[in-house]
């Protein structure tokens, strides 16, 4: 990679309140095309809200951030056309309730990019055979189990070609024998060189897909290194102690 | 699935054993008994009166008392579905009204859908027939019955509909948002939709409402159920037994209504929803 191209992500000195609580504290973090960015920490830290100020569903106070070389449209148009870029997946999954699991990937592709229904089905059938849930493409999310929807959601994010994944928290609500499948998938899109920014408590998987581990703790970024310089040889007391109280588990 | 045949008692009683089961049996004997008793006062009551003469239910028999009474139910009809019709639709403005990001619309909004929810139907009603007439509005009899209704019912039917909206969770609209759509379309296709059928049983219980308001229409003289059983009255001075008919078929219609509502709301939850 040529150190000139130019980042996907960039976070420049970003703040961010809620009320009187300080949840971003002088943030600045770059990923980089093709990049797969971990960040982990304490509940409470500010990861989640970080992975949320990238396509603006939480708005920052102060400081800049870019995607793809330009910074965040404030509203409108320009809003949405960059959120249509950059996938983003829920704990909670989020599919539509009242859509079938083909429509739920159908329904951006047509509604946002205007691709024609046929298209749109093509694509999507296409995008749930990937995930492995085309064969529950008529049923609704609630028919389906933890696993099968955020894998459902992940397709539905796929659809709109992104360019770059947002994961919050992705395995947090699921059963532990469904984490791996959606853990899989992740995986994968990894493999064929997606760019992402993961929210998790799933070391392991850390540990094999990440390029960079990036710790939180109380509104900052502590460390941010290779996944081998952190597991093994964590910077600070706060990661040390972080570290050792998962491994408690 | 075991879900669907549980009833509100299920949820709020635990199964009766031995005793409770002896106890509910002679509570429902004994209250059957006096109900029937009661029935027993009323009907010899009616006889003591002469209510049960042939003079007063004669004309049941006559085809043409039952067309008269037909044609007034379909006006009563006529008049509940345009006002429904009608309230769902500007119910529906005021609620966009209220929930908007402008604090001009919103207390705009709030202020009529409370006026609208605080003022007795029957104003209204001498509104359109007294006062508008006087202001030169010249109106048909039917819009005379029809507009008050409606405007009566918005109010409620807007806030019915912003509780649905409020009950859609706050993630939907997130990942129709982070898809890149816009707020319009979030709306229109993704809340819109889900608060709908949330709220069809709350709607179908003032559409209840409505009609039992189109009763007003005698007030105006247009001929709806209630103005044409008042004609029957006069015609053979028989008060009880037209009145006692049609309290039966109001009762029938919003019976039915109500039914409808239950099983929506059943197959809403069948269907999924929100989990």
């Amino acid at each position: 990679m040529s150190m000139s191209q130019t980042p996907m992500i960039e976070m420049r000195n970003v703040e961010k309140h809620f009320g009187d609580h300080h949840v971003l504290k002088g943030i600045s973090l770059t990923v980089k095309k093709g990049e797969v960015v971990v960040i982990i920490g304490p509940s409470g830290s500010g990861k989640s809200t970080l992975c949320r100020t990238i396509n603006r569903l939480e708005p920052i106070d102060s400081g800049e951030i870019c995607f793809d070389g330009k910074p965040l449209p404030e509203e409108g148009r320009a809003l949405a056309a960059l959120r249509s870029q950059i996938g983003m997946v829920f704990q909670s999954f989020n599919l539509f309730a009242h859509k079938t699991i083909l429509e739920n990937v159908m329904l951006a592709p047509m509604d946002v990019l205007h691709k024609p229904q046929k298209e749109a089905r093509e694509a999507a059938m296409e995008l749930l055979k990937r995930v492995g849930v085309d064969s529950q493409a008529g049923k609704v999310p609630a028919q389906l189990s933890g696993g099968q929807q955020q894998r459902v959601a992940i397709a539905r994010s796929l659809a709109m070609n992104p360019k770059a994944m947002l994961f919050d928290e992705p395995t947090s609500a699921l059963d532990p024998e469904m984490i791996g499948e959606v853990l899989d998938v992740m995986t994968e899109l990894a493999k064929e060189g997606m760019t992402m920014v993961i929210v998790t408590h799933e070391m392991n998987f850390a540990r094999r897909v990440a390029d960079r581990v990036v710790f939180m703790d109380e509104g900052r970024i502590l460390e941010d290194g290779t996944p081998e310089e952190f597991f093994a040889h964590p910077k600070t007391e706060r990661a040390r102690d972080f570290l050792n109280s998962i491994k408690d588990h | 699935m075991r879900g669907a045949g549980l009833t509100v008692r299920d949820v709020l009683y635990e199964a009766p054993g031995a005793g409770t089961r002896k106890k509910i049996a002679v509570a429902t004997a004994a209250s059957l008994l006096l109900l029937a008793l009661l029935l027993g006062l009323v009907i010899r009551q009616f006889a003591i009166a002469g209510q049960l003469d042939r003079k007063y239910w004669f004309f049941f028999a006559r085809g043409t008392t039952w067309s008269f009474l037909g044609k007034g139910l379909l006006g009563t009809v006529e008049v509940a579905v345009v006002s429904g019709i009608l309230a769902f639709a500007a119910g529906f403005f005021l609620m966009v009204g209220r929930i908007s990001q402008s604090r001009i619309s919103r207390a705009l909004c709030t202020g009529i859908i409370e006026f609208t929810r605080g003022v007795p139907t029957l104003l209204f009603v001498y509104f359109f027939f007294l006062v508008a007439p006087q202001l030169g509005i010249r109106l048909h009899a039917f819009w005379k019955i029809t507009l008050p209704v409606s405007i009566s019912a918005c109010g409620v039917v807007a806030e019915v509909l912003r509780s649905g909206v409020n009950a859609v969770p706050k993630g939907q609209r997130e990942a129709a948002l982070s898809l890149g759509m816009r707020e319009g379309s979030v709306f229109l296709k993704i809340i819109f939709p889900q608060a709908f059928r949330v709220v069809i049983p709350a709607l179908l219980s003032e559409l209840v409402i409505v009609l039992k308001d189109t009763t007003f229409a005698y007030v105006i003289n247009f001929p709806d159920l209630m103005q044409n059983a008042s004609v029957l009255i006069s015609n053979y001075d028989a008060m009880l037994s037209v009145y006692l008919l049609i309290a039966v078929i109001y009762c029938i219609i919003n019976y039915l209504l109500n039914k409808a509502a239950e099983a929506v709301a059943v197959r809403g939850k069948e269907k999924g929803g929100a989990k």
